[in-house]
């Protein structure tokens, strides 16, 4: 036994000084080449990479390959991971998702777990391994979409005037407008606000009061309220198409009935915003409205000939040809009279398998519900 | 209902938890602190109903929030826990850690603003985030367990064993749904279903901790020294929870609410 025992150390230790040396050749791999450019991965690398992994799991390879698919290599492999992941956590700035150590250890994660299921599928028994085989395969699949497969990723921006069609988008951070396979007409857009704030600021410290627990009065018509002992009443609120919102508001004093009346306004590219002096320290002012919801209604286009319509939102986004098109921004200094809508397009291929992954993990963890702790 | 009334309402479901659990130790019948536990559970949950009415979306966006759900979870987990294992002091151990997020949302309620942004008027947000507390509140429970096994002898190892990793692997199921929920949303919300947003790399290290818990039998490790793993896990969770907001790497996150 004893002998077993140190035999298993020994085999535990080789496979921790492999898995190092992996993780620092990565770092050679860095400051030789630099950051990995994902863009290698594009097809057909990926789907050449992705059959060899699948192909790890029917055949039965020599030891010497199946160790890394053991549990105890993917302990290893798991506080790797998760020092680099408290390393991209901590350090502001880094890159680590970039890195080829961090690509190489995600390289030997996705070996490890198509060569745990295929020992698995070797000897697969329904009732004990359908949880095992939909959390290790669903999480393999959903690892190759989304390292290898975002190769094939691409992430556009697009900004559209109301009325014009634009067919060309730019990269983050790039100003190279490049021709799409999809275009887009924006016939609408349009935004709704949450009412702006009537607050009682620090006039030098721009605090809002009661210091630390700040009290707001949503700015509609005859609503009131109380903040730092001043009854506030708003006698009118208007807030008309290239015009900032404004307020009239009258407040008193409680404890000892000053009174005190007139205009407030937060101000926008339109007008100047206006406060209200209780005193030199203090005064009301009005808070920008917050966005509620905003949508472009939309006429999009492909190369192909194919056409669609309808309302683009955050969370709505509109779907065409494998393009996703989504609402991303607007012309903020104007808010609601914006007249252009921003929108971010999106192509991944390998979102379905990613899904696939997902759906098989989420299933596999509500047998972790259902078991628990319970050892296969 | 605002939080201007949350005192009371705290100040009698913890009333009606502590006085549940003495019962529990004290009475012969488990039925009077079984039954005290659960008004208290529903008079904390139609606190929340009351806010959620009053607010006009869920109350689960400020921390102030999600702490709310987590002293009513933790006592849920605790008690339901109970009711499987027979375990007094879970109960009791729920109660003291889930009176001590009441404190802190008395004192510090970080819970202003209610204008739900764009993003977050999603059907993924209340499972979301009700998924991960409620996953939270059993690594809680079962971080809890560990330190007390840890703490005594073998005794205590063999009858807590089964129930830490029943914990831990029923806590992280709801982690990974969370987890994957959050993704599904991200792709609809921002077009990408993980973008190692800081939340997001935080949320990753804590699975991956627990992952390593999980996977320690393959090894070396003994039992007892794998146990030393939950309360490093849990401190990790925390961090993805509480924390994040003020470290440096993660200015700028999506997450920051």
């Amino acid at each position: 036994m004893g002998g077993q025992g140190k035999g298993k150390q020994e085999t535990a230790l080789v496979e921790i000084i492999i898995i190092s040396a992996v993780t620092i050749a990565g770092l050679a791999l860095q400051f030789v080449i630099g950051p990995l450019d994902f863009g290698i991965l594009a097809f057909p690398v990926n789907l050449v990479l992705g059959l060899l992994l699948l192909l790890l799991i029917p055949f039965k390879f020599p030891k010497s390959i199946r160790r890394f698919g053991s549990g105890r290599v993917s302990v290893t492999l798991l506080a790797i991971v998760t020092l680099m992941a408290i390393y991209m956590g901590v350090v502001p700035g880094n890159d680590v998702k970039h890195s080829w150590p961090f690509a190489l250890i995600y390289l030997m994660t996705m070996v490890n777990l198509a060569l745990a299921v295929g020992k698995r599928v070797r000897k697969f028994n329904l009732k004990r391994d359908h949880g095992f085989m939909l959390n290790h395969l669903g999480l393999l699949l959903l690892l190759f979409s989304a390292g290898p497969g975002s190769g094939d990723m691409q992430r556009w921006f697009m900004t559209v005037a109301e009325g014009a069609t634009e067919w060309r988008g730019e990269r983050a951070g790039v100003n190279e407008p490049v021709e799409l396979p999809v275009a887009i007409s924006l016939i609408d857009f349009s935004m709704e606000e949450y009412p702006p704030k009537i607050a009682i600021v620090n006039k030098s410290t721009g605090e809002s009061q009661p210091s630390g627990k700040p009290v707001f009065i949503e700015s509609t018509d005859g609503n009131s309220g109380i903040i730092a002992g001043w009854s506030i009443q708003i006698d009118s609120f208007i807030y008309r198409p290239m015009m900032a919102p404004s307020a009239f508001i009258s407040a008193k004093r409680v404890s000892d009935g000053e009174m005190i009346s007139g205009r407030v306004s937060c101000g926008n590219i339109f007008q100047q915003f206006a406060i209200l002096d209780i005193d030199d320290r203090f005064c009301f002012a009005m808070t920008h409205p917050e966005p509620q919801k905003f949508s472009s209604q939309v006429k999009v286009y492909t190369k192909e000939g194919e056409e669609r319509t309808g309302i683009i939102e955050v969370n709505r986004p509109l779907t065409i040809a494998g393009w996703k098109i989504y609402q991303y921004s607007y012309d903020t200094r104007r808010g609601r009279d914006s007249e252009i809508s921003v929108f971010e397009l999106v192509y991944d291929p390998w979102i379905i398998l990613a899904y696939i992954g997902i759906g098989m993990v989420m299933i596999g963890s509500l047998t972790l519900l259902i078991k628990g702790g319970k050892r296969e | 209902m605002s939080w201007n009334e949350f005192i009371y309402f705290a100040a009698g479901s913890l009333l009606f938890w502590i006085s549940g659990t003495v019962a529990l130790y004290r009475l012969r019948r488990s039925l009077t602190g079984e039954l005290l536990i659960i008004a208290g559970l529903l008079l904390f949950s139609s606190f929340i109903a009351l806010l959620w009415d009053y607010i006009g979306h869920p109350p689960l966006r400020t921390m102030g929030e999600t702490r709310l759900w987590y002293s009513l979870f933790l006592v849920l987990v605790g008690y339901v826990t109970y009711k499987r294992w027979r375990y007094k002091w879970l109960m009791a151990y729920s109660v003291l850690v889930s009176s001590v997020f009441i404190f802190v949302n008395l004192l510090k309620p970080e819970i202003h603003g209610t204008n739900l942004m764009p993003a977050l008027q999603s059907v993924w947000f209340v499972p979301h985030v009700t998924v991960y507390i409620l996953s939270y509140a059993m690594m809680g429970a079962a971080t809890i367990a560990s330190a007390i096994t840890l703490s005594s002898g073998e005794k205590r190892e063999r009858e807590l064993l089964p129930l830490i990793d029943n914990l831990v692997h029923i806590g992280f199921g709801f982690l990974v749904l969370g987890m994957l929920m959050g993704a599904v949303w991200a792709k609809e919300a921002w077009g990408d279903y993980w973008t190692w947003d800081p939340k997001e790399v935080w949320a990753f290290i804590t699975a991956s901790a627990y992952l390593i818990y999980m996977h320690a039998h393959y090894t070396k490790i003994s039992r007892r020294e794998a146990l030393w793993i939950l309360p490093v896990a849990f401190i990790l969770l925390m961090i993805t929870w509480l924390g994040v907001n003020y470290l440096p790497a993660a200015q700028g996150s999506i997450h920051t609410y």
